[in-house]
């Protein structure tokens, strides 16, 4: 809402001259906004120590994603700012309101012609669809990636994707390039808790095969390199991002071999059920969520990683939720006004928001908690899913990365300003200088300074 | 690159379905039965020029993957599921093969997936002497390491390694023996290179210049090609010494190979593969039905009536030998115990499938009488006329729908005592000419369908009501399910789009503008074929089209 402070001559000058071909080119190899250079203060906390976020303690990024929306008039908060009145779907969040900002009242500005896609795209990329044949997909990285590409470098993994239920998830690093998530949360334990985990305070392994595998990984990469001489431009942007994985992987093997953060709050984790079969035809979605939330804040105060997604459900998804008579998608297009039963599916996918900010707040971290030194973006493809409608988009935000956001108000746009400030606020929330987030009508220069400490 | 997108696609197919060649093809089969060009020669000559698609690289599909270990390495070994999913697009996986990047995810777990195959390799003496025919004189031995590793290297890469490639990989090898003091422990490194180099994982097919002005896939590729193609797996020993000898770019080689390959078990596997990717029978895997609404319901179904689907498919094509169209109209199929129980007929064995005919009755026949399409293309607690008409259009027809605008209130209303009936409430629903104008393509071929429920039990009421089943498919009219299949049957539109998604599965590409005219021409020597199923895979193996290549920019 307000001018940029970033705002600078250098940004002008990466901004100016970049047609859009350019931009998208630049963003399928994962450089999706215009940087300036990053700045390397280090803040501390009240006592003057090195504890504190910035420091030792890094700020992190998360997703929480469901989909098929909401019912704005039950949504939107009965109240602005401060000590913000509350909704009837944003109920269960009643014991963690402090801890929360809403943000409503905005929309995202890019054409809607293809409905879930045009929101999940518009509101996480910033982009416009981008079509192969008639299917469609991300037309830039989403903003975890965005993310990830400044913060992810220093941990085992640049980002973790997870998901309640076997979905793709929305994670793109460009178009037709996406990050699938585990959706089984064991598989997830066995990843960073597994063989290889070393709890704090010990060593780094030592692993004979770790550099033979890292020898194998070169002789990939090599004739990874010797293909793309040969092939199309879009193939090549394929081994790129294939590349990419591998180059991932030698450092991660590389990391396993130093010592392990001494974090803390870090500790191995309980291990998860192997499986969540369906109760009366209904996957415990629930259970599922809540495993791999513990999972991920165990994964963050680890230090393993700094970047998460997690998808609830998926636009379109149609799960039968306890107590529905028809599948979720179903339900938010046939039932009929005020649809009680896609209220209650909305009140089910709060509790499970609930619960990931409880799991956050219990860690505790330097002065604080866990999820003090997050910024945690919860949204959806859509507001109301029967006009597949990008007005009064649902947009959450918890914790307050290191002190840089506020928490506990509601904002609201009377004007229906544009979607994109709020995830540039996020991305420069995680120190990031971004000079603009989106293309087309969906960019934007300003944050939405409100919800800016 | 250009795309046929739907309206470059429309007028240009239009061709097939002039009077004149409908006329003359009318014509011939009133005189003569339709003649079979594979029995009198090589291969249909008479194809018109092509301007083939650019060459893209094809990641192998999960089933590709596990097939090709196993051949490469030994049926026994499990292989894990846990690699980077496989995604569709325009409809097919082995499309979004050819178009989605791979995640470091993905990445992440070709490596375990390899050195997890290759530990249980070197712990069976029988696998281990197959991957390593020599028997080595020392922890380090480059030379059985090379006689094993260029073997090896070829078959999985499907083409000789050069001297460098070769000489890398026994370094690793080499190397890791050294490391680990014992031979197959470091022979197992330079596996690995082979297994998670992009040569095994992409099918490189690139083409060569063909002498003639033109480009054309290598002997090597068209190797590649016709067995992930025709076999869905990595070709084996015999196609491999075709390649080398130089056979697959002449026509009389190719013919032999692609009759060898369709006379082969194997093929059989291939088709299944093709068909569960453009049904989207994988989906059966996680049918999401409510078990309070559907009392039959349980985790078995879903993948029983794949194997239905399949295992009719599979008899008419190879047994049956008929008409792709009687896919429609059959009553011929294979059910197993839950299956009848479902179609209310008597179980035609006490254990697994087993071939029946189903009453003529008026009620259940052909593809949209079974539960593969009746209750995926269905909401989990009902039917949904759109989802299945949709799937008729799309799919079996390949007419594109355009995705409804934004803004509209898309509900259908709920019933009530005035509107007990889906057909009520649609009929409201199609009162607004905004949704009419594309829901009326696809929700009157669902409504034909309503005597099936969200599962695919028969019915006679709806909320204590007679349903209606009539309509009518682009004009002309149908009284029921069992009238809608013998429409849709000869549909002008059924033929070409069969061949149109086979056309584009062998490519692994979406069509291109300057391959419309070989697709036609494909289509009417279906045709004239009498819709043989084999006769598409043969010509489709050896056309023009899948040897050509285009130049890359």
């Amino acid at each position: 809402m307000r001018r940029s402070r970033f705002f600078s001559l250098r940004e002008q000058a990466l901004r100016a001259p970049l047609s859009r071909r350019t931009v998208l080119r630049g963003m399928f190899r994962g450089a999706a906004v215009a940087v300036a250079l990053p700045t390397l203060e280090v803040m501390l906390n009240g006592n003057g120590n090195a504890y504190a976020c910035g420091g030792v303690i890094p700020r992190r990024f998360g997703l929480f994603f469901w989909g098929n929306g909401n019912r704005p008039d039950q949504w939107t908060p009965t109240s602005d700012g401060e000590d913000w009145g509350l909704s009837e779907e944003l109920a269960p969040l009643a014991d963690v309101k402090h801890l929360v900002s809403v943000v409503s009242g905005y929309a995202v500005k890019l054409t809607n012609d293809v409905p879930h896609t045009s929101g999940s795209c518009g509101i996480l990329s910033g982009t416009p669809v981008q079509f192969v044949g008639s299917d469609g997909t991300f037309g830039g990285p989403s903003i975890d990636q965005i993310i990830a590409a400044e913060i992810g470098n220093d941990t085992l993994y640049r980002s973790v994707q997870t998901a309640a239920q076997d979905i793709a998830g929305l994670s793109y690093n460009g178009p037709s390039s996406l990050n699938p998530p585990e959706t089984s949360p064991w598989a997830l334990y066995e990843r960073l808790f597994g063989a290889t985990f070393r709890e704090p305070g010990g060593k780094g392994l030592v692993d004979p095969t770790l550099a033979l595998r890292r020898s194998v990984l070169d002789a990939v990469g090599e004739d990874l390199v010797a293909l793309e001489k040969r092939v199309s431009t879009a193939d090549r942007a394929r081994l790129d991002q294939h590349l990419t994985g591998i180059r991932e992987l030698e450092e991660r093997l590389a990391r396993l071999e130093e010592d392990p953060p001494n974090l803390e709050a870090c500790s191995r984790p309980g291990k998860p059920l192997t499986e969540y079969p369906e109760v009366e035809g209904r996957p415990q979605t629930s259970e599922r969520s809540r495993a791999m939330v513990d999972l991920l804040a165990m994964a963050l105060a680890c230090d393993q990683t700094r970047v998460f997604s997690h998808y609830h459900s998926q636009p379109v998804g149609d799960t039968l939720y306890p107590g529905a008579s028809a599948g979720h998608h179903q339900l938010t297009h046939d039932e009929s006004p005020p649809q009680p039963e896609v209220h209650a599916i909305t009140l089910q996918i709060m509790e499970e928001f609930a619960y990931l900010v409880r799991a956050f707040a219990a860690v505790p971290e330097a002065d604080g908690t866990l999820l003090d030194n997050c910024g945690i973006l919860a949204t959806s493809e859509v507001s109301e899913g029967q006009t597949h409608s990008l007005d009064e988009m649902p947009l959450l935000i918890a914790g307050s990365a290191c002190g840089a956001l506020r928490t506990g108000v509601h904002v609201r746009s009377y004007t229906g300003d544009n979607a994109s400030e709020v995830m540039l606020t996020l991305i420069r929330a995680m120190d990031i200088p971004a000079a603009s987030f989106g293309v087309d009508e969906a960019e934007v220069t300003d944050t939405v300074s409100e919800v800016e400490a | 690159m250009t795309n046929v997108s739907q309206s470059d696609w429309r007028p240009a197919r239009s061709v097939v379905h002039s009077p004149l060649p409908m006329l003359i093809a009318l014509l011939l089969a009133a005189c003569e039965p339709a003649p079979d060009p594979a029995a009198e020669t090589p291969l249909r000559g008479d194809a018109p020029a092509v301007s083939p698609s650019v060459p893209v690289l094809k990641r192998l599909t999960l089933a590709q993957y596990g097939n090709s270990i196993h051949d490469l390495l030994g049926d026994e070994l499990l292989v894990s599921t846990r690699l980077e999913p496989d995604a569709a697009v325009e409809g097919l996986v082995q499309l979004g093969a050819a178009v989605n990047a791979l995640s470091s995810y993905g990445v992440d777990q070709y490596e375990a997936t390899a050195y997890d195959v290759l530990e249980q390799v070197m712990a069976s003496e029988s696998l281990r002497a197959r991957l390593v025919p020599c028997t080595p004189s020392a922890t380090r031995d480059d030379a059985c390491a090379r006689t094993a590793l260029s073997a090896f290297g070829r078959r999985a890469w499907r083409r000789p390694l050069s001297t460098a490639e070769t000489d890398r990989l026994v370094e690793v090898a080499g190397v890791a023996a050294d490391t680990l003091g014992d031979f197959h422990e470091g022979l197992v490194y330079g596996a690995a290179a082979v297994l998670q180099s992009p040569n095994f994982v992409y099918r490189v097919e690139l083409g060569e210049d063909d002498g003639a002005g033109g480009r054309r896939y290598t002997d090597w590729e068209m190797a590649t090609r016709v067995s992930y193609f025709l076999w869905n797996t990595t070709p084996d020993d015999e196609l491999l010494a075709a390649a080398e000898a130089g056979e697959l770019t002449t026509d009389a080689g190719l013919a032999a190979q692609v009759d060898r390959l369709l006379a082969d078990e194997r093929a059989r596997e291939g088709l299944r593969t093709f068909f569960t990717d453009m049904l989207l029978l994988y989906e059966l895997d996680s049918l999401n039905k409510d078990p309070n609404v559907f009392v039959h319901m349980s985790s078995e179904v879903g993948p029983s009536a794949r194997e239905e689907t399949l295992q009719g498919l599979d008899w008419l094509a190879f047994e049956d030998e008929g008409d792709y169209r009687d896919i429609f109209t059959t009553r011929t199929t294979f059910l197993d115990r839950k299956l009848a129980a479902v179609y209310g007929v008597p179980a035609p064995a006490r254990e697994g499938f087993a071939m029946t005919e189903l009453p003529d009755d008026g009620r259940r026949r052909g593809l949209l009488g079974q539960l593969s399409f009746l209750a995926l293309q269905a909401h989990p607690a009902g039917t949904s006329v759109t989802r299945r008409g949709l799937f008729v259009r799309e799919v079996l027809l390949c007419q594109p729908m355009a995705p409804p605008p934004a803004g509209l209130n898309t509900a259908i209303p709920e019933a009530t005592e005035d509107a007990p009936t889906m057909r009520d409430r649609v009929e409201q629903h199609l009162s607004d000419p905004s949704c009419a104008q594309c829901h009326q393509f696809t929700d009157l071929i669902g409504l034909g369908l309503e005597n099936f429920d969200g599962l695919g039990v028969w019915r006679e009421e709806e909320n204590g009501v007679v349903i209606d089943p009539s309509g009518d498919v682009d004009g002309a009219p149908f009284a029921d399910a069992w009238g809608l299949a013998g429409l849709l049957r000869d549909h002008p539109d059924t033929g070409p789009c069969f061949a149109k998604t086979l056309f584009q599965y062998a490519n692994g590409q979406i069509l291109e503008v300057g391959e419309v005219e070989l697709l036609d021409w494909h289509s009417q020597g279906f045709e004239e074929a009498g819709h043989r199923v084999k006769f598409l895979l043969r010509d489709v193996a050896t056309s023009p089209g899948f040897r050509q290549a285009g130049e890359i920019e």
